[in-house]
């Protein structure tokens, strides 16, 4: 399945694809306004940027003084290669505590690794607790956002989840009403939990420590009561210092949503009295993407999903079509190096407009390497036949000055003569699906110049 | 020590771009008044009440909250006691939670909570309302400056801006998601 074929079930309901185009680009306008309001934005931009590529530069020592400064507070540190290392090393941990009940907080990590099927077909109760990760949830389906995960849901549809699920009233699909449900409904699995997994917004190499930003309070309440503390990270996490946290919190809140910064900007350091901590740092594919000089890039993301809010393809596909754990056109950079052949049609869902790059807040150079991700691909073969015989038919064709001008000409012509059944026939002309074509200019510009200038 | 730790050490050692500096992040100024605080604090569902008398917060709280019945602060006396081996079930029964900030941040109306002046570490979260109190002379500009001030973030703490929220239905905004329903700064 390519991405225009997944792309093709979202679109098919027109009204729900303009309503998720608009409120995406909602999102985006709120980002401008919190943007413009900060003089320095463009400077924290690339402040945030040399700070991450300075990061990777030494990201082995890094890590290391990270897990010495974390190993002094107390906490547990653990290397995980894989997701399958990663599943197996918070399982084991959870069993050694003979836990059952798990709350999760909101981690792409973990959605990355597949834990929540792990521990689930292990007897151990995982419940997330992000209110869009819990809507997904209880509706078996993927986020489709990486900080809106339920965004591609009408209030509808939440309403009916919940009425099947919380036994909230039929037909009620107040956001209020339903969101106090979840409140009831999650209070009381936080109260039980034995443990709580998080992910990880920022690792401070400097003071050992993970910061965790949410709106909901969910990671504070139930990190701080359970008895056991997990949280993951990726390698590309880490900050050098406890200031640089100035620049990046800074930046999330406002590119991510629009807000001035998060409702909770957490610093975990040390485990409270009598209770554990444990970081498992996970590669998964992430010092492989760092030994690529063309994307390594990709790695200074700080996960605020503004490339996707702003983007055209993105808001009119839906997070879904692109059937990979980070979705828009940063998951288009990520998802090639760790499968190209599933994921080989990604890097061309985009327009190349460069908007993502406008507003990305590590200033990754998004479109550059989505362009390079396709030029990999077309070399590696891994791209559909008819693509790759009408490029080097158009190549040839714009190269040679004689074939253009008789080109024209035919088309020209043809636009006036060709039955619109056979221009529109859906098997030879995809893009004339929802498009209409051109009136023909009656001459071309080089017969109009040669007419009127010479 | 694991043999993962030192292959991923190994590959981000061999893989890893020729090094770049290190920037030095200025700072950049900015409004640190009182005015900017209470308004962005508004902006996000948060409210500023004026407290002549900090050692007396009684009577405004009970204007406050006449419905709060049980309470936990280190400020004034309280209903529920709260320690660091406060079992649950006494935190989740708590209504109002009364505890000092540390630093405002006018730029966006959070404030610093460190671990010491919580109780304990659920009790700002597990509360339904949350008071902060805070002395107007500690507020900053900047999370830069307020990072400046902070000689360290000790084992746990959070910048809290305004109270708990989502708008994770339709991009409806909703207060109180899991946290404290609402949050009030009482400056003094
Ligand atoms: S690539 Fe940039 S804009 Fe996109 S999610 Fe990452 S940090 Fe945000």
């Amino acid at each position: 399945m390519t991405h225009s074929s997944r792309a093709a079930t979202f679109v098919a309901d027109a009204d729900r694809t303009t309503w998720h185009d608009e409120t995406l680009w909602f999102v985006r306008q709120k980002r401008d306004k919190a943007v413009y309001a900060v003089p320095e934005f463009q400077d924290l931009r690339e402040l945030a940027s040399q700070i991450k590529e300075h990061t990777l530069s030494r990201l082995d020592e890094y890590l290391q003084q990270f897990e010495a400064k974390a190993q002094r507070n107390g906490v547990h540190v653990h290397w995980a290669a894989d997701a399958q290392e990663h599943n197996a090393i918070v399982l084991d941990i959870i069993r050694r505590h003979n836990a059952t009940r798990v709350v999760k907080s909101k981690s792409m990590l973990t959605e990355e690794c597949h834990l929540n099927p792990h521990l689930i077909g292990h007897g151990i109760e995982v419940i997330d607790t992000d209110l869009g990760e819990r809507i997904i949830q209880l509706r078996e389906e993927a986020p489709s956002h990486l900080v809106l995960p339920a965004i591609h849901l009408k209030k509808e549809d939440v309403g009916a989840t919940f009425h099947l699920h919380l036994g909230t009233e039929k037909g009620n699909h107040d956001p209020q009403q339903l969101t106090e449900a979840a409140r009831q409904h999650l209070r009381a699995k936080f109260l039980a939990a034995e443990v709580a997994i998080s992910g990880v917004n920022f690792a401070v190499a400097e003071t050992g420590g993970v910061v965790i930003c949410t709106n909901e309070g969910n990671a504070d309440l139930g990190v701080n009561l359970a008895q056991v503390h997990i949280a993951s990270m990726g390698i590309e996490k880490l900050i050098p210092r406890l200031s640089d946290l100035g620049v990046f919190t800074r930046l999330l809140a406002r590119s991510a949503t629009g807000q001035p910064v998060t409702t909770y900007t957490s610093h975990y350091t040390k485990p409270a009295e009598g209770r554990e901590m444990h970081i498992v740092i996970v590669d998964n594919g992430r010092t492989q993407q760092l030994g690529r000089p063309d994307f390594r890039a990709s790695l200074k993301c700080i996960r605020c999903g503004a490339c996707m809010n702003t983007c055209p393809v993105y808001r009119r596909s839906g997070g879904h079509s692109y059937d990979f754990t980070v979705p828009g056109p940063i998951g288009a950079i990520l998802s090639p190096n760790i499968d190209l052949k599933k994921h080989s049609s990604l890097p061309f869902a985009s327009t190349l407009c460069g908007s993502c790059t406008d507003v990305c807040p590590v200033k990754i150079d998004i479109h550059v390497q989505l362009y390079k991700w396709r030029q990999v691909l077309t070399e590696a073969g891994e791209i559909p036949a008819a693509k790759k015989w009408s490029l080097k038919f158009m190549g040839r064709f714009l190269a040679s000055p004689k074939a253009f001008g008789i080109g024209g000409k035919v088309a020209r012509t043809g636009l006036r003569l060709l039955p619109y059944q056979l221009t529109h026939a859906k098997a030879f002309n995809a893009w004339a699906v929802a498009r209409e074509l051109p009136e023909p200019p009656k001459q071309s510009f080089r017969e109009w110049y040669a007419r009127t200038v010479e | 020590m694991s043999s993962s730790r030192e292959r991923i050490l190994a590959a981000a050692q061999a893989n890893k771009p020729a090094e770049t500096p290190l920037p030095t992040v200025p700072d950049f100024g900015g409004d640190a008044s009182v005015e900017r605080f209470t308004e962005v604090l508004g902006s996000i569902g948060g409210r500023v009440v004026w407290v002549a008398n900090p050692q007396q917060l009684g009577p405004v709280l009970r204007q406050l909250f006449p419905d709060a019945q049980r309470t936990a602060s280190p400020l004034l006396a309280a209903t529920v006691p709260v320690n660091e081996q406060t079992p649950t079930d006494v935190l989740a029964d708590v209504d109002l939670a009364v505890l000092p900030g540390e630093i405002g941040v006018a730029e966006n109306g959070a404030i610093w909570l460190p671990e010491v002046n919580m109780l304990h570490r659920a009790l700002p979260t597990v509360t339904q309302h949350l008071v902060l109190v805070l002395d107007h002379r500690r507020i900053v500009a900047t999370m830069h400056q307020a990072y400046a001030q902070l000689p360290s973030t000790g084992g746990y703490g959070a910048f809290v801006a305004g109270p708990s929220k989502t708008a994770d239905i339709e991009q409806s905004l909703v207060i109180g998601a899991h946290g404290a329903r609402s949050l009030v700064v009482l400056l003094y």
